[in-house]
């Protein structure tokens, strides 16, 4: 990659082959000791998987607010984005409870492993809170509009029904919160957001919250959309395409989500008459001399199973419906962005009339049209990238957890077969032969 | 040891129908009848086979010939009849007596008893139940006849009513209680599993909605839509799975029931014995009185305190003759009643050797069938769980080409 010409710091993404490698002499640019990041075995390798390969679309100035689309479009990435070629690894763990006198609250730990030269360091450690995520995703939302944004767990967990501070809640938040970041993560424009940046790695995070504006002008940052005032007449096909599929797509979910629930309410109705079943064994053991030992077997068999199935609902609930609910909230953020790439396409389409009426001579359009049309194209172009890669996690995501569930059930039945098995001889012993 | 009956004849309650009939007060009726047929298990010539015979039966003749038999051999562990009514069911079960799963159960429980009162070293050599299997008319008739009505102790009825009875044999006081606790903890047993197996069918029906979900949502989906549609199939499998299981669960509830009833013939075999027990000391009481009087009466000397003694002193002394009388009176029912309680005790001793020896024969035999019980239980679950550990495979395979 040499003669390559030197990216400004804060650009975007660059390609793969224009990165100077990082042991290569440098003149100008400080690049941190190498450090080529093993592949973090908590990382999912489903990436690999990943069909990445991105509409081309026509380059744009890059002054324009679209520059980071536009640098998309020239990007390549290769298809098998393995451990090895990615550059950025951030992790969730660690919660802590914060005890202080206004308020009680977790903290986690976020740790950021990189060779990118957006970052000082190879590697960040920092805590961080519910609520700098939720800045997080709103400054991102902000900053990025034409693009989708992973959603958060959700913010307001009803008091007295859900214990804030229970070992099941913190990890099952963890996990999301981990998810979240890893999905920033693996976004190529998402990624190289500066806010992000900021989050991972700043030791005092508040105290950049409330510098704010001052920062939003380098990044290129993107004029707010007036939302609101322009309709659109109608949605071309392949978002009215995305929209019908989204709807029944959260349809879908939202009744699989319900069985899902009954099931795990019938399974534990089934489990308190097992837990009254077993001891019945017991007792009738305890009137019988030869039949004493079968029946105590069959007891304590009994038991094995209860705790099995204690297991398979528990994991059903920590590990199954939160990614359920976790795919709803992401079709909601998706059915958001199509509303305000429709609001754009709107603003552009009643300028464009509004220049149309006018009728003068001179046939040239006007700069603001003319940004507005860039703004409609790559919006949609952003807004096609992001629902094809959505569309292959999903399909990813899905895929693991819709075997994981299987594997669940899989084991359950498996100790229960274990353990019925494990009693025949028991049964079947004759007294004389002990 | 003379063969059983079992040995010798192949017995099968083989079918079951519905009639329709006018009952003793000439009302319609409708009822279930059960052919019995019956075959000689003799060494035949070749190609040949011994004649079938059969005959039609219903539930209250099979009734009369068990309360014919407990009557008549007090000492039996008489086998018991399946349940008169559907007990014990979950809710998809039907209470119904006229229900066809019902009835088919009732018709194996009947052949099972026929099975187990062909088996009994004593009862399969009743005339009456040799006639039950053989002959087709007349055999109420025959039944009423041999007066077992007249034997029958009602007592035996009154459940509840407590005899004082100074010395019974522990073992049977033992064995009555023990016989109790059986019945509570079978029927607990048989309570808390037909909730369960209504848990259970809650569970795997849920999943049955599974399979429309993954089938509506594989329309929408591309690369997704054939693992999904193909996965929901599986869960329509599962949930559908769970009826034959349950089916088979309630062969297992059947043979507890069965001693749950058993447990019914033991008790009231510790009852006779106490009844007779209490008879005895009654006659011994009685005798002992009576010998007292005599003495007191011979030697004019009142030892205890008698209401005759004391209306005799304010009313003036007996004639000597009189006193004679009496005396050789109760002279003669001493004699009487000694004789009367030698027999008696005789007879209880008996009750109480014959009785043990069945109730011994009895216990190797419940030991034996609950042990096959459970095993044949424990082999119904293994045979569930490695179904369901076949069709979540299944599934996780269609899962993972999605």
């Amino acid at each position: 990659a040499a003669g390559a010409p030197k990216p400004l710091p804060s650009s975007g993404p660059k390609s793969l082959r224009e990165m100077p490698h990082p042991l290569a002499t440098s003149s100008s640019e400080e690049m941190g000791p190498a450090f080529t990041p093993s592949p973090d075995p908590l990382l999912p390798r489903g990436i690999a998987d990943k069909d990445l390969s991105l509409p081309n679309g026509t380059p744009v100035d890059t002054s324009s607010p679209a520059s980071s689309s536009s640098l998309l479009n020239r990007l390549q990435l290769d298809d098998d984005l393995d451990g090895e070629t990615r550059d950025l690894f951030v992790t969730v763990d660690d919660p802590k409870k914060h005890v202080c006198t206004m308020e009680t609250y977790i903290t986690y730990r976020v740790t950021t492993k990189t060779t990118r030269a957006e970052f000082d360091l190879p590697e960040y450690s920092v805590r961080r809170r519910y609520q700098d995520f939720d800045w997080l995703r709103n400054k991102l939302e902000e900053s990025q509009p034409t693009h989708l944004i992973p959603p958060l767990p959700e913010k307001f967990v009803v008091k007295g029904v859900v214990d804030r501070f229970s070992e099941e809640f913190v990890e099952t938040r963890r996990k999301a919160l981990d998810k979240f970041l890893k999905r920033i993560t693996d976004h190529p424009v998402l990624s190289f957001n500066e806010h992000f940046n900021v989050f991972l790695t700043a030791k005092d995070l508040n105290a950049y919250k409330k510098q704010g504006m001052a920062l939003l002008s380098k990044m290129g940052e993107s004029v707010k959309y007036v939302t609101g005032g322009y309709k659109l007449r109608s949605r071309p096909l392949e978002f009215a395409a995305i929209g019908e599929y989204l709807d029944t797509f959260s349809l879908k979910l939202g009744t699989i989500d319900r069985i899902a629930q009954r099931i795990i309410k019938e399974q534990l109705e089934y489990l308190v008459e097992l837990r009254e079943y077993g001891p019945v064994y017991s007792t009738w053991g305890g009137l019988e001399v030869e039949l004493s030992e079968p029946l105590e077997g069959v007891s304590a068999c009994i038991g094995n199973c209860c705790t099995a199935l204690e297991e398979l609902s528990e994991d059903m609930t920590e590990e199954f419906l939160p990614v359920l609910r976790e795919y709803l909230l992401y079709s909601e953020s998706m059915k958001n962005v199509l509303k305000k790439r429709d609001q754009v396409q709107a603003e552009y389409e009643a300028k464009l009339e509004a220049v149309a009426l006018k009728k003068e001579d001179r046939p040239k359009v006007p700069t603001d049209v003319e940004k507005c049309q860039d703004r409609v194209e790559c919006f949609n172009a952003d807004l096609k990238a992001d629902m094809e890669r959505w569309q292959n996690n999903k399909r990813q995501d899905f895929r693991q957890l819709l075997m994981g569930m299987a594997d669940k059930n899989i084991q359950y039945y498996e100790k229960c077969l274990t353990a019925w098995e494990s009693i025949i001889p028991l049964l079947q012993d004759k007294p004389e032969t002990k | 040891m003379e063969d059983c009956l079992a040995k010798k004849m192949e017995i099968t309650v083989s079918e079951a129908e519905k009639r329709t009939g006018r009952n003793a007060m000439n009302m319609q009726e409708t009822y279930t009848a059960y052919l019995i047929e019956t075959r000689a298990v003799e060494p035949q010539s070749e190609g040949q086979c011994a004649p079938v015979d059969s005959l039609w039966r219903r539930y209250s003749e099979f009734e009369l010939l068990r309360t014919y038999l407990s009557v008549t051999y007090p000492h039996i562990v008489v086998p018991p009849l399946p349940e008169k009514r559907a007990d014990f069911v979950w809710h998809k079960l039907s209470a119904d007596n006229m229900d066809p799963d019902f009835v088919e159960r009732r018709r194996i429980g009947l052949e099972n008893f026929l099975l187990r009162v062909a088996s009994h070293p004593v009862l399969c050599q009743d005339k009456i139940f040799y006639s039950f299997l053989t002959q087709e008319g007349g055999w109420r008739e025959m039944v009423n006849e041999t007066g077992f009505q007249i034997k029958a102790d009602s007592r035996l009825k009154a459940l509840n009513a407590t005899f004082r009875v100074k010395n019974p044999d522990k073992r049977f006081t033992e064995l009555k209680h023990y016989s109790d606790e059986l019945q509570s903890v079978i029927s607990h047993l048989l309570r808390v599993r037909a909730r369960v197996a209504d848990r259970l069918y809650g569970v795997y029906k849920v999943h049955g909605n599974y399979g429309r979900v993954f089938s509506e949502w594989s329309a929408i989906e591309k690369e997704m839509g054939d693992g999904l549609q193909s996965a929901g199939h599986h869960m329509d499998v599962y949930a559908a799975s769970i009826d034959d299981i349950l089916e088979e669960e309630e062969h297992y509830a059947d043979q507890l029931k069965e001693y749950l009833f058993y447990a019914e013939a033991l008790r009231a075999v510790c009852r006779k014995h106490e009844l007779m027990q209490y008879d005895l000391e009654m006659a011994a009481q009685d005798l002992t009185s009576k010998k007292q009087q005599c003495e007191e009466l011979a030697t004019g000397t009142v030892r205890t305190f008698s209401l005759k003694g004391m209306t005799s002193k304010l009313f003036g002394q007996e004639t000597p003759e009189q006193r004679e009388t009496k005396v050789k009176i109760l002279e003669e029912q001493i004699q009487e009643g000694e004789e009367q309680l030698k027999s008696k005790n005789l007879e209880s001793r008996d009750f109480v050797k014959s009785a043990w020896a069945d109730i011994e024969r009895f216990k190797e035999q419940k030991n034996h069938d609950l042990k096959e019980a459970l095993i044949s239980y424990a082999v119904m679950q293994i045979s569930m769980c490695k179904k369901g550990i076949q069709v979540w495979t299944n599934a996780k395979e269609c899962f993972s080409k999605m």
